[in-house]
């Protein structure tokens, strides 16, 4: 719902994202925040958004295949992966210029995505989802065994980025980059699911046989989804190969992919802001827990014990998050949020039940059409 | 459709709750066919072998069978948790990998005989069992099958790969032997007597399960449920406990699969994900719905693996960890279904 006092009077008013001037004063602010953090954050803080937003950029892909368009797919960090080794590949082996490597690496990671989505000709439901686990291993196996060209498990170690006589070595110059990407990216994102291929793709989510009979090349607009957010995933892949600066096989496990998926779903599901959401709230969480809880942990536990805590607890604790968040909300945090402000703007009528907004950003649960 | 079509349809449907085997002759026909063509095409390698080589083959089979035998007892955890209620069990894996290290901690660091030992890894599972089934799959009635799936792969990937890391430090460990060691030598062949005892074990454990399911009330009930799990409930059948029967079955099936594949390999922490891979294709080949047919498609696996393992291994460095992936992708794409399975009829 609007907030009080807004009417949709033109076409386009009702068709814009920001629709009162408090939206933009905010969306601007936002902005101008986001751009001078490096002013006032040191480098912790700053590698740790740079973190986030590498793995929005991956999740808004996976957003687009899987919350869009309904097509689970568990092999989001091979893909990352695959864009991190084209630009270690191409700029230390053929030596091309690291830009021009970006477009590579999304049509690199694009490309492989169609190859290993081409099974969703025939398969729907968890079927599709093991051939997508399928995938992450035989990927991750290339990566690994392809010794000449991608180093094996020790991997490949890139030159630092620049940009002309900008040096991007620095935390906050990549902090600065990453942001921009992230910036487009959500622009992108949310503008597909407005276009006519995001109906499609939403159509096709809902109901496949549906989508079919209103002459949705069904086929054609999985692979487009695939494409998609492959492409996502590629440009991910290249900010986290100039990230790191190395890029082995060990960084792209299958338990990344289930943290991928894990966002979407405590964000909620088919909705741009609930990636933010879920990326946020699961990385702030990651953060208390590996800065604040396990060495609080392993400082009151016996020492055999330290060793384990670390790889252990994180394990536990968003596996069992992901699992309540399927369990008791399954529309995730970002259904909660559109409550909150309901309740917000019908504040002495609250108690009246009103639906939530439906209109682009349908909440889509994961409903008996795709299994 | 017509009526005639649709009165076959319908006696399909009911002659599937009497017979194990999946019913239509034609799907029998192929599957039988596939696997003689098989068998066929592999006696013929075989003689085309030179005769020193014939050994290393038979061997790589033997092993294969013998590998495929424990293969079919962790699919058959898979198999049943998914016919009583639907569930891909993903977590499978590393439940098995989880009572896996408890056998191994209850043996060897704490020293009970291996009888009390046994008792107390299947009261776990049966804990472990109800605790999932309670818990987790409970609440999740009526949602689709993508949805616990997702749930059972974040499980088993996740909080109970965590719990083993925590409790069991995660580091590889060796169980002591359970199964008298030794090498068996029959003609030229080698056999390791623990292999041997596995897959006896394994077989045995396997038929007791299938004849559950074929010979008793419960096991009837099992079936019925995975027919229509409405009628069942108006029927009078607890589908609830059925679904918990089937987790308990599930997990007891892990447990075993878990000690057998301990003794023959080092227990650690990719063991759940060593088995749940052989289980995938295994489950898909044979059908997901269909017992003889996991069996069936294990003995493949298994072979298939071996003669992987020994023929291109040495020019492809590690292919026989891949052979299962691409057996899964090659699976789906061709036959979803599997050989005995049964073919998704779609509905509007």
């Amino acid at each position: 719902m609007l907030p009080g006092g807004v009417f949709n009077t033109r076409y386009d008013s009702d068709l814009a994202i920001l629709r009162t001037k408090t939206q933009w004063v905010l969306l601007a602010m936002g902005l101008i925040l986001l751009f001078t953090a490096p002013l006032f954050a040191d480098d912790y803080w700053l590698g740790l958004l740079i973190d986030l937003g590498i793995a929005i950029v991956a999740v808004l892909g996976l957003h687009i295949l899987s919350g869009l368009c309904g097509l689970i797919s568990m092999a989001q960090a091979a893909f990352v992966g695959v864009g991190a080794y084209t630009v270690a590949i191409l700029t230390a082996q053929v030596g091309l210029n690291s830009w021009l490597c970006l477009p590579i690496c999304a049509l690199s990671a694009g490309l492989v995505g169609l190859v290993f989505g081409l099974p969703c000709f025939r398969l729907k439901g968890f079927y599709l989802v093991i051939s997508t686990l399928a995938a992450h291993f035989v990927i991750i196996w290339c990566f690994e065994h392809f010794e000449s060209v991608t180093g094996g498990f020790g991997g490949l170690h890139l030159d630092p980025l620049s940009l002309g006589p900008i040096d991007l070595r620095s935390r906050s110059a990549f902090y600065c980059l990453t942001m921009a990407v992230v910036v487009l990216a959500t622009f992108l994102a949310k503008n597909i699911q407005r276009t006519p291929t995001g109906r499609a793709f939403v159509a096709i989510r809902d109901n496949e046989l549906a989508a079919e009979v209103s002459g949705i090349p069904v086929f054609r607009y999985k692979m487009l989804a695939f494409f998609i957010g492959c492409l996502f995933a590629g440009v991910a892949g290249w900010l986290w190969a100039y990230y790191q600066r190395t890029v082995a096989p060990s960084h792209f496990q299958l338990i990344d992919s289930i943290w991928y998926m894990g966002m979407l779903i405590v964000g909620g599901w088919g909705t741009t802001t609930g990636v933010f959401f879920g990326a946020i709230s699961l990385s702030f969480l990651d953060v208390l827990l590996k800065d604040r809880i396990n060495p609080l942990l392993v400082r009151s536990l016996p020492p055999d014990w330290a060793g384990q805590i670390s790889i252990s607890t994180g394990l536990i604790l968003f596996g069992s998050i992901i699992i309540a968040f399927m369990i008791f909300e399954p529309r995730g945090l970002y259904y909660r949020w559109e409550k909150l402000k309901a309740y917000y703007r019908l504040h002495p009528y609250s108690h009246v039940p009103v639906p939530v907004k439906e209109d682009e950003e349908k909440e889509g649960e994961m409903d008996d059409s795709l299994g | 459709m017509n009526q005639a079509n649709r009165n076959k349809l319908l006696g399909d449907q009911m002659g599937m709750a009497q017979r194990l085997l999946p019913r239509g002759r034609k799907t029998i026909l192929i599957a039988l066919s596939v696997t003689a063509a098989g068998i066929i095409g592999c006696v013929i390698l075989f003689y085309m072998l030179p005769a020193g080589d014939r050994d290393q083959a038979l061997g790589a089979i033997l092993e294969g069978i013998l590998l495929g035998g424990v293969y079919a007892l962790v699919a058959l955890g898979v198999v049943v948790v998914y016919k009583s209620s639907k569930v891909f069990n993903l977590a499978h894996g590393a439940i098995l990998m989880l009572l896996a290290y408890f056998m191994w901690w209850l043996l060897a660091p704490t020293g009970l005989p291996l009888w009390i030992a046994l008792i107390i890894v299947a009261i776990a599972s049966l804990l472990i069992a109800l605790v999932i089934d309670r818990f987790l799959m409970r609440p999740m009635i009526g949602q689709s099958g993508l949805t616990t799936f997702i749930l059972t792969m974040v499980l088993g990937f996740s909080v109970i790969q965590g719990i083993a890391v925590l409790l069991f430090k995660g580091k590889p460990q060796v169980m002591p032997p359970i199964f008298p060691s030794g090498i068996l030598t029959v003609g030229s062949l080698s056999i390791k007597y623990p292999w041997l005892s596995a897959f006896i074990v394994a077989a045995i454990m396997f038929l007791i399960f299938v004849s559950y399911f074929r010979f008793t009330r419960g096991g009837l009930a099992m079936r019925a449920v995975s027919e229509d799990p409405i009628v069942c409930q108006s029927l009078g059948i607890a589908v609830k406990r059925i679904s918990a029967i089937s987790w308990v079955v599930g997990c007891l099936s892990a447990a075993a699969g878990g000690i057998l594949l301990g003794s023959m390999f080092p227990v650690d922490q990719s063991m759940g994900n060593f088995a749940i891979i052989r289980a995938l294709p295994v489950v898909l080949l044979g059908g997901i719905e269909s017992i003889p047919g996991a069996f069936i498609g294990a003995l493949m696996i298994g072979v298939a693996e071996r003669l992987a393992g020994t023929y291109i291994d040495p020019h492809v460095t590690g292919f026989s960890q891949l052979l299962p992936f691409i057996l899964i992708v090659v699976i789906l794409i061709i036959r979803p279904h599997g050989l005995f399975g049964l073919r998704e009829i779609r509905r509007i």
